[in-house]
């Protein structure tokens, strides 16, 4: 009877593992005097990949934005792990394990591409522990190890990508969120770049994902959220977004 | 690095046997100018060239240390070794303040209230006749460095600025390459990717905002000692003209810039002084020229000048490989 108290129950650990790790709920934001999101509610599960698929200007990136702490939120709550996180400083969201990896491949162009991996564990304070990571980054990213010393800026558009998502993941995020990682690249290169996001998902960290593209939204994604001018207007299983071009067009409008 | 250092280093050696082998006092007068300046180009070029803003009021703190050290002399009868690095606390503690508000602005912004800062503290003293003696400013700043051990000559002078100057580039130096250091840069060259990473661009900055307060006050100390009076005319725009031309031709963004910058200027002022009505009108000329020229200095041409010769050998192998 003890022993049977002490170990979870078996619909205690489904519970947990169905519990929203993020949850949105009501979010509004405003840049200025102009409404961006007028109550965006979403929740994402431990170990899923989600994205967030609509059209140009609906406030995709604005989400993100807001989840990251880069802009207030008018009002609504922001839950990750349990705790609200609405609001509070970028660094401290980063610290809470939640990695923003923003749109257009922003590197810093004038530091090496070691440089640019290194200080994304800017907040680890442990040497070996930053050495280790930069290992991992590289085992991870074998073209990056190739040009380490480069400066970021020669890199080519597919090179970048890498380096913003592996400098993203030196923080060890257990919530990594890309923003339209595959803008600007070659078909052959976004494909690279959805492999190596399915192989982080692979390891277990859970990937919030907006794209403009929605083939490829719906390949590495096992749900998605429609957002259209504010709002969030469904949320579907990829499989079942991708057996109905009817439906898809009904949703984004296009 | 490595090499910025050493540079750094061969600079303040050699410099530290000038008094030995100059005794013309007009050269060393020259040489302690030209070190004053080169502290406090540094301490800008911290606001400058790593938080990536312009001020415009750093003379508020060069103002500050020179009248904590001209009163704690004056009125306490302290020496300069207590006066010039409590001079530099109390700008340290301004710079805090002044801070804690302008560093929440960008831009054009940031550069007005920076300036009113300055322009506000150069009121306050030439009003507050009482603690300041307004316009007439304080006279006969002593120049005891301890009890009543009095530096009677430039050589002992150039020794204490060369002292201050060693300070500040050290204290540059561990700033540049630490963790704050890299996050600054990483801040002023793209403020978002750098919140994304985790950086507090606020606390970066306030950093190396207080730090540039804390030299600038250092060298506002020891200019009160050397001059032995200090007015209102150190809040006066002049000396942020000057320190401004000193770290856009060094370069910013560098630590051997602004020190190269200090002494090329204070040499060039001197050779103008022939043409004195011309003096501003040629400065400047030499502002647009490095602005157009040298966007980023000399520090930055040389650069730049490095780079190319580092990739020509490649493009010659290349070649080879292609024949």
């Amino acid at each position: 009877m003890t022993l049977l108290s002490e170990s979870p129950s078996p619909s205690a650990i489904a519970q947990a593992a169905d519990a929203p790790v993020l949850a949105v709920e009501g979010l509004h934001v405003a840049y200025g005097s102009t409404a961006a999101l007028h109550g965006v509610s979403l929740d994402v599960r431990a170990g899923e990949t989600v994205a967030l698929i609509g059209a140009n200007g609906a406030g995709k990136s604005t989400i993100l934005r807001a989840i990251s702490g880069l802009l207030k939120a008018r009002s609504g709550t922001i839950v990750w792990n349990g705790k609200a996180i609405a609001n509070l400083p970028a660094d401290r969201i980063v610290a809470a394990g939640i990695a923003h990896c923003p749109e257009e491949r922003h590197v810093w162009p004038n530091m090496t591409v070691q440089e640019n991996i290194a200080l994304g564990a800017y907040l680890c304070r442990s040497r070996e522990e930053v050495q280790r990571r930069i290992g991992m980054a590289f085992h991870r990213f074998p073209r990056l190890r190739e040009r380490s010393r480069q400066m970021a800026g020669t890199l080519s558009g597919g090179e970048q990508q890498m380096l913003a998502i592996a400098r993203a993941l030196m923080s060890e995020p257990r919530l990594l969120m890309l923003d339209e990682p595959s803008l600007g690249l070659s078909p052959k290169m976004a494909d690279e770049v959805f492999d190596v996001v399915r192989s982080v998902n692979g390891h277990g960290v859970t990937v919030l994902l907006v794209e403009q593209n929605i083939h490829n939204a719906l390949g590495v994604a096992s749900r998605a959220y429609v957002v259209k001018t504010g709002r969030i207007t469904a949320s579907r299983p990829s499989a079942e977004l991708r057996g109905d071009p009817d439906l898809l067009r009904a949703y984004l409008g296009g | 690095m490595t090499l910025e250092r050493n540079i750094l280093l061969a600079f303040l050696a050699g410099a530290a046997l000038l008094p030995f082998a100059v005794t013309d006092q007009y050269i060393l007068h020259l040489a302690i100018m030209a070190l004053f300046y080169a502290v406090l180009a540094s301490s800008l070029n911290l606001v400058v060239g790593y938080v990536g803003e312009f001020s415009l009021g750093h003379t508020a703190f060069l103002g500050t240390g020179a009248y904590t050290a001209a009163l704690l002399s004056t009125q306490a009868g302290m020496p300069m070794w207590v006066t010039i690095p409590l001079a530099g606390l109390v700008s340290a503690v301004f710079g805090f303040a002044i801070g804690a508000i302008t560093l929440r602005l960008q831009g054009p912004y940031f550069v007005i209230v920076t300036l009113s800062f300055a322009e506000v503290l150069r009121i306050v003293a030439n009003n507050w006749i009482a603690v300041t003696n307004g316009p007439m400013g304080l006279a006969g700043v002593g120049q005891n460095l301890f009890g009543d051990v009095a530096v009677t000559d430039k050589a002992g002078f150039f020794l204490i600025v060369l002292g201050i100057a060693a300070v500040a580039l050290y204290f540059s130096y561990r700033f540049v390459y630490s963790n704050a250091g890299r996050a600054a840069v990483a801040v002023r060259e793209n403020r978002y990717v750098a919140q994304s990473i985790g950086v507090d661009p606020f606390g970066t900055a306030m950093q190396a905002f207080v730090l540039g307060a804390f030299l600038a006050g250092l060298a506002g100390g020891f200019y009160a000692h050397y001059i032995s009076f200090v007015g209102p005319e150190v809040f006066r725009f002049a000396f942020m003209a000057t320190m401004i031309i000193m770290v856009l031709l060094g370069g910013k963004g560098t630590l051997i810039g602004p020190l190269a910058g200090a002494v090329i200027v204070t040499v060039l002022e001197e050779y103008l002084r022939e043409v004195q009505e011309l003096r501003l009108t040629l400065f400047g000329l030499i502002v647009m020229a490095i602005v157009l020229f040298l966007p980023n200095g000399l520090m930055g041409f040389i650069a730049l000048r490095r780079e190319q010769q580092a990739a020509k050998p490649t493009l010659n192998a290349a070649k080879e490989r292609t024949v």
